[in-house]
């Protein structure tokens, strides 16, 4: 055959386009999207254009008008043949499956690393990404809020404002590839579908509060039971609520309901402070009641026994040391009314204080 | 020469006429479709195994998704439940195009049947929803009542002999209409209110419990008070009456008037000036 004694230049007068297969650094023609970064190798020599061209205009008129023509056309063949082959080269990422077909139909699935498929048309490989996590947020980020995807109808005929992630992987790459329309589109119906469904059977108070987590774990669970009935082939890792808020319109009242709370309790602690202090006083008053009453009987008991001692004299005396007590202090208007036959007028100053009325009026009156 | 040799006209010439031939009569049919071969307007066979497949040159390949395929409202529903209360039901169908020949007998495109999927499915949530309540609805039969819609409309899908198969039919959203909505906001604001002045109220009953609680217990310990200092009294004094009233007295006068404001009119009569006119004599 004529191209099996091509020994010598490639048509292109570039080195020979020698066993295309072992050379991963050769320009792949069919890179299935998704491929990796070029193996970055030495950079090109310089081209000289000129004896470039030159070499090439030498190389077509030899081809198509010397006598080694039909050397030539085998090995332009040839080389078209390689260059094919080559095109099934192609690289599967870490994170990703590639599915490849035979004419269409799926054939197997290839791992990650460099792999080699029969070119176009024969058979055709497409990447799926496999073990990475894809998050999905439904209802929107903090930033840009979807409201209608937000506002939820709870069990108790509440409204939730609720936001919530998706993770999920692909399990099984043809599934993924080949079973469902928009697989993605799939998933994020189905989470939104699933959510309502488990937050319509649960009352408002669990999702604001405790009850989050099984409401994650019941959509997770409802999700991948749908999707695996659809045969996705995806594998739901979590389901996060982000967000669990009252709606905007009735947050103001939630808010209140917090500050009432705040209020009963406050109340409360003010209440008790004042009964401590009311009790406190009781308590004190009692001492001293009783130490008073206890002081003024252990008084009058010594009293009394030196009054059995004596009791006229100690009558007298105590009668007379009180009664020195008492007008030592006070103001004092002594009127001997027993010749008086017109009422006796005592001028006002007699009622002052005694610090202002230290000259007593009546001419009766002894200091 | 200036001739390409004949062996290599003639090969090029051959693999040209096979390339032609290979594309009338070869035909793929990828993994994700199934197709259907129409021989000038009839439609002869289906074929439903992925991969290349021979066909006479005259016949047309025309290829069908055979994957699981979403079909959601064109538009969300406006449904009355059977109390009345009205629902904005938006639902997404699942579906398979099971017969190739039939969907294209019957309905032609996909367009086509999203259509008439839509109707189909907005008649089986009237219908079923209407049989449930709200409350039913959103609430505690949510998937029994998905499963009707579901066992209905692929009832009636079967029966019109449509070529497709459904999967699932699922009440993605069922919502109050918005005035509805407002109806909720209002209810649940007033449940707060309640709720914040029942808080506020307990509040006050149990501040005014734990106020007379208090004012009990120290009215208690004053009654104590009072009591032991009525004993106290009763049994120093009560030993000799007469004289404790005296006794009692002197202090009470000493207490009363011997602060300095008092102005006393006095007569010399009085015990205290027993001296002070007749003398030492008495």
């Amino acid at each position: 055959m004529p191209w099996n004694d091509n020994a010598g230049p490639g048509p292109w007068g570039s080195p020979p386009p020698n066993d295309g297969k072992k050379d991963a650094d050769r320009p792949r023609n069919e890179e299935p999207r998704g491929g990796g970064p070029r193996g970055s190798g030495d950079p090109p020599p310089p081209l000289d254009v000129n004896a470039l061209l030159d070499r090439l205009s030498d190389r077509m008129r030899q081809t198509f008008g010397g006598p080694g023509r039909g050397r030539a056309i085998a090995a332009s063949a040839f080389g078209l043949v390689a260059l094919w082959a080559i095109s099934g080269c192609y690289v599967v990422q870490p994170k990703e499956q590639a599915v490849v077909t035979t004419f269409g139909a799926y054939s197997r699935t290839a791992q990650p690393g460099l792999r080699y498929h029969v070119p176009w048309p024969v058979e055709h490989a497409e990447l799926v990404p496999f073990t990475s996590i894809q998050t999905l947020d439904i209802g929107g980020s903090v930033s840009q809020p979807v409201s209608d995807e937000r506002l939820m109808l709870t069990g108790d005929e509440n409204i939730v404002d609720l936001s919530f992630t998706v993770q999920w992987k692909v399990s099984d790459a043809p599934k993924y590839a080949f079973n469902v329309r928009d697989p993605d589109t799939v998933i994020k119906d189905v989470a939104e579908s699933a959510m309502r469904e488990v937050i319509g059977r649960t009352a408002l108070t669990p999702i604001l509060t405790t009850g989050r987590g099984q409401v994650q774990d019941q959509t997770e669970a409802l999700m991948q039971r749908i999707l695996d009935r659809y045969d996705v082939g995806v594998s739901i890792q979590s389901v996060n609520i982000q967000a669990a808020t009252t709606p905007a319109p009735v947050l103001e009242a939630y808010r209140d309901v917090q500050r009432a709370a705040q209020n009963a309790e406050s109340a409360a602690n003010n209440a008790r402070g004042e009964a401590a202090q009311i009790k406190q006083a009781a308590l004190g008053y009692r001492e001293q009641v009783v130490r008073e009453a206890a002081g003024d009987a252990d008084r009058f008991n010594q009293v009394y026994a030196q009054y059995k001692l004596a009791p006229a004299v100690t009558r007298e005396r105590l009668y007379i040391e009180t009664m020195q007590r008492v007008l030592e202090k006070s103001n004092k208007v002594i009127i001997d009314n027993k010749g008086a036959s017109a009422p006796v007028i005592l001028p006002p100053d007699a009622f002052r204080p005694k610090s202002a009325t230290t000259a007593t009026v009546s001419e009766g009156a002894a200091r | 020469m200036n001739r390409v040799p004949a062996p290599v006209v003639a090969t090029g010439v051959g693999a040209l006429f096979l390339l032609i031939l290979a594309n009338f009569t070869l035909f793929q049919v990828n993994q994700r479709q199934q197709a259907l071969i129409v021989r000038i307007g009839d439609p002869v066979r289906t074929v439903t195994t992925p991969g290349l497949h021979v066909k006479s040159p005259f016949d047309t390949v025309i290829r069908f998704d055979k994957r699981n395929i979403e079909m959601i409202n064109a538009q969300p529903e406006e449904v009355t439940a059977a109390d009345q209360e009205r629902l904005v039901v938006d639902a997404f169908v699942r579906y398979r195009i099971t017969d190739p020949r039939q969907f294209y007998r019957t309905l032609g495109q996909e367009s086509v049947a999203t259509d008439r999927l839509d109707r189909i499915v907005n008649a089986a949530l009237r219908e079923e929803i209407g049989r449930s309540t709200s409350e039913e609805v959103i609430a505690g039969k949510r998937a029994q009542v998905m499963a009707a819609i579901r066992d209905r409309v692929a009832k009636q899908v079967a029966a019109s002999n449509l070529g497709v198969q459904i999967i699932d039919v699922r009440i993605k959203r069922a919502d109050l209409p918005p005035t509805n909505e407002q109806a909720v906001f209002e209810r649940m604001q007033t449940a707060r209110k309640q709720e914040a002045a029942e808080l506020r109220a307990i509040g006050e009953q149990k501040r005014r419990e734990i106020v007379a609680t208090a004012y009990e217990e120290a009215e208690k310990i004053r009654g104590d008070a009072d009591a032991q200092r009525a004993q106290l009294f009763a049994e120093s004094f009560g030993r000799d009456p007469g004289f404790a009233a005296f006794y009692r007295s002197m202090s009470a006068y000493e207490k009363a008037l011997g602060q300095g404001d008092t102005t006393l009119v006095l007569s010399p009569d009085s015990a205290f000036f027993k001296y002070f006119d007749k003398g030492p004599a008495g």
